[in-house]
């Protein structure tokens, strides 16, 4: 498909974001750095296991639902989540893709896109109701918490519609001006917000894994363990 | 020996000044205070909390009260990161009240008192059901550090550290005492068949097993410390007990002040040194445990000697064949086994004590929740040490109860003395017919001599 739009969209698809962009990334580097600059707990016990191992096992503890029982109790849940997330990186991925390999978006593709889009912004409601209703989760919910996922199911509300014009031929709608006004504001916005917490999930997961990985918590089955008093 | 060489514990006496309540210095001060507490796992753990709820079924305290929807977790933390995020978040310092942030006053640092002393046992259970690993444990323990330095912690808790600063162990008891307690207990031991030969060195010099005990057992406890000699004599380890530093707790793991949590380490790894001995071993503790296997050697910088517990040793002398024991001594009961938080979830020790207990009994039945997935029984992170929220200890022990009492279990087996306690108290509370031993207790009238 081709993405034939006005000079204005055109530099609104592609200059501005990348400026935006590029302020995500510089906010992101600044984030790191702060937190890598703090110290790190030292471990100088023998270790019952694998360090390394753990910070890997953890790191990939968001695609094992079963190892944590949070997540082995609430399985629709968990595939809630999992669809929602999906459908940020497809959404996100399309606004790079409409402007930058619009041939990649054939219909076909583009209609999976919207599939995740349209399961995503359903998952978003629940999630707002959840949040509103649920006792224990509205009493430590910010405003934040609030706008943050407003705004992505709107977001994704949005790129469902600009999709299925875009699938029609039409990719210089308002629809599509919103939906690329809207990631600007995203990329500008989310490294203040919660929604970056996928900058942070490194850091908490390996800390988990070096922790509870060399304490044998984790990874069981590691062989050769220190461990062996006569 | 000098009386003053003699002195066990730290050249001064102190009594650490606490505050009833919060004063405008003291919030000064703990501002100042709050960047040296912020190493990486705490910063992350302050930062990485996106809400989403996923805690609010791990904690005993919200399970168990659950009209209390302030004992979530993330509830809990956010009273200290309400304050970071005010200092550190962008968005925090600009616009508080959208991220939740919010400027340390007397206010919330009341809540942060009330949520972080007396609502968290440090068990770390929805740090192992958060998605975001943070570390509830070390957060709440870097809140608790930060208070304690200007004087807000609870008094018996910090008595009790004090203490053990003053006295060389936690309950004051003199050395001539204690040696005389091991006397005694060596004879009593030694009254019992077959065990005549059996022996409780005190300060054998290039013993193998430096064993250490808590101090409520030469106090109140002193059966535990002849199961535990009678089980290691009947194997033919060689172990000795210090006169001097035999404590092996540590509530300065509890209390978050490190200089302390270091003077007690340094002060058991220069008796293991003194001793010559090739093993520090834990006795049946769980925070006394967790503080000598996996904290003494970063307070410390590290130690030339092996540190082990007696979970691991007994179960390798299980394993080893070298206790001989007669399961038709349990034969008209049930057991089941309450994992401490410290030796399991935080300790790594899950399976040995499961095999010891298979050694000694064929009637062994698991709660629901069990090895790191297991309730803190609500007697940890120095809870029993803070009498002023015991009705609240006490209504946190409800799923543990539930649990002991759905096995049909007569006996609850534990390694830990803060869990015993908490065990007696919720049992005897919700009406349980059970009575709670450790596992030397389970091994000791099993041996076959």
């Amino acid at each position: 498909m081709e993405n034939n739009v006005s000079h204005a969209l055109h530099i609104l698809e592609e200059p501005v974001q990348y400026m935006a962009l590029g302020f995500m990334v510089l906010m992101y580097i600044i984030k790191i750095s702060q937190m890598l600059k703090k110290p790190v707990p030292p471990e100088k016990a023998e270790l019952k296991g694998d360090r390394v191992v753990g910070a890997f096992d953890s790191l990939l503890n968001v695609l094992k639902p079963w190892s944590m029982e949070s997540t082995r109790k609430n399985p629709f849940f968990y595939v809630e989540f999992m669809i929602f997330h999906i459908g940020v990186a497809l959404t996100i991925g399309a606004t790079f893709f409409i402007p930058l390999v619009p041939v990649l978006m054939t219909p076909a593709v583009s209609k999976v896109f919207m599939l995740f889009m349209g399961l995503a912004f359903l998952i978003g409601l629940r999630r707002i109701y959840r949040r509103l209703t649920v006792p224990e989760i509205r009493i430590i919910s910010s405003p934040d918490d609030f706008f943050a996922i407003t705004l992505m199911t709107v977001f994704f509300a949005v790129g469902f519609v600009a999709m299925s014009m875009w699938i029609n031929g039409s990719p210089d709608t308002g629809w599509m001006w919103i939906f690329f006004l809207m990631t600007t504001f995203f990329l500008l916005y989310v490294p203040f917000s919660k929604i970056s917490h996928y900058v942070l999930y490194p850091f908490g997961r390996i800390n988990f894994g070096r922790t509870f990985g060399g304490r044998g918590v984790m990874n069981k089955k590691v062989k050769n363990s220190s461990w062996n008093p006569k | 020996m000098s009386e003053q060489a003699d002195k066990l514990g730290a050249g001064d006496e102190r009594k650490w000044p606490t505050k009833p309540e919060f004063t405008p210095e003291m919030l000064e001060e703990m501002e100042k205070l709050l960047p040296g507490k912020l190493n990486r796992v705490v910063a992350a753990s302050l930062s990485g909390c996106i809400h989403c709820g996923m805690c609010s079924d791990a904690c005993h305290y919200s399970v168990s009260i659950p009209e209390d929807k302030t004992l979530v977790p993330a509830y809990k933390a956010d009273r200290f990161r309400k304050w970071y995020k005010s200092r550190y978040d962008w968005l925090g310092q600009i616009f508080p009240s959208f991220v939740g942030a919010r400027k340390l006053d007397k206010e919330l640092a009341d809540d942060m008192y009330d949520k972080l002393w007396g609502a968290c046992t440090m068990c770390r259970r929805c740090t192992f059901n958060c998605p975001m690993g943070v570390d509830y444990g070390m957060l709440v323990r870097a809140a608790r550090g930060i208070m304690q330095q200007v004087g807000r912690v609870p008094q018996h808790l910090q008595d009790t550290v004090d203490t053990h600063h003053n006295s060389g162990n936690n309950m004051a008891v003199p050395r001539d005492e204690f040696i005389e307690t091991m006397e005694w207990i060596e004879e009593e031991l030694q009254d019992e068949e077959g065990c005549e030969n059996f022996k409780i060195p005190v300060d054998k010099k290039g013993a193998q097993y430096f064993l250490t005990l808590n101090p409520r057992e030469p106090k109140y406890y002193p059966l535990t410390i002849q199961a535990s000699a009678k089980v290691l004599n009947a194997a033919g380890v060689d172990f000795t007990i210090s006169s001097r530093y035999w404590d092996l707790t540590n509530y300065a793991l509890f209390n978050g002040y490190d200089p302390d949590a270091k003077e007690f380490s340094m002060w058991q790894v220069e008796d293991v040194k003194r001793l010559g001995c090739e093993y520090l071993l834990a006795g049946e503790c769980g925070h006394g445990y967790r503080s000598l296997r996996w904290e003494l050697p970063n307070w410390v910088g590290g130690v030339p000697f092996k540190i082990t517990s007696m979970m691991e040793l007994l179960a390798k002398l299980v394993q080893q064949g070298r206790l001989k024991l007669d399961k038709s001594v349990w034969k008209s009961h049930r057991f089941t086994y309450h994992d401490s938080c410290n030796i399991a979830r935080s300790g790594g020790i899950m399976e040995e004590p499961r095999i010891i207990i298979n050694a000694a009994t064929d009637d062994f039945v698991e709660m629901e929740h069990n090895r790191e997935n297991s309730y803190c029984c609500g007697g940890g992170g120095g809870a029993l040490a803070m009498p002023e929220f015991t009705p609240r200890r006490i209504a946190a022990g409800k799923i543990k109860a539930d649990e002991i009492k759905a096995t049909g279990a007569d006996i609850v087996l534990q390694s830990c003395h803060n869990c015993t306690d908490q065990l007696k108290e919720i049992i005897e509370h919700y009406h349980i017919k059970a009575k709670v031993m450790n596992l030397a207790e389970l091994l000791a009238p099993a041996l076959v001599i």
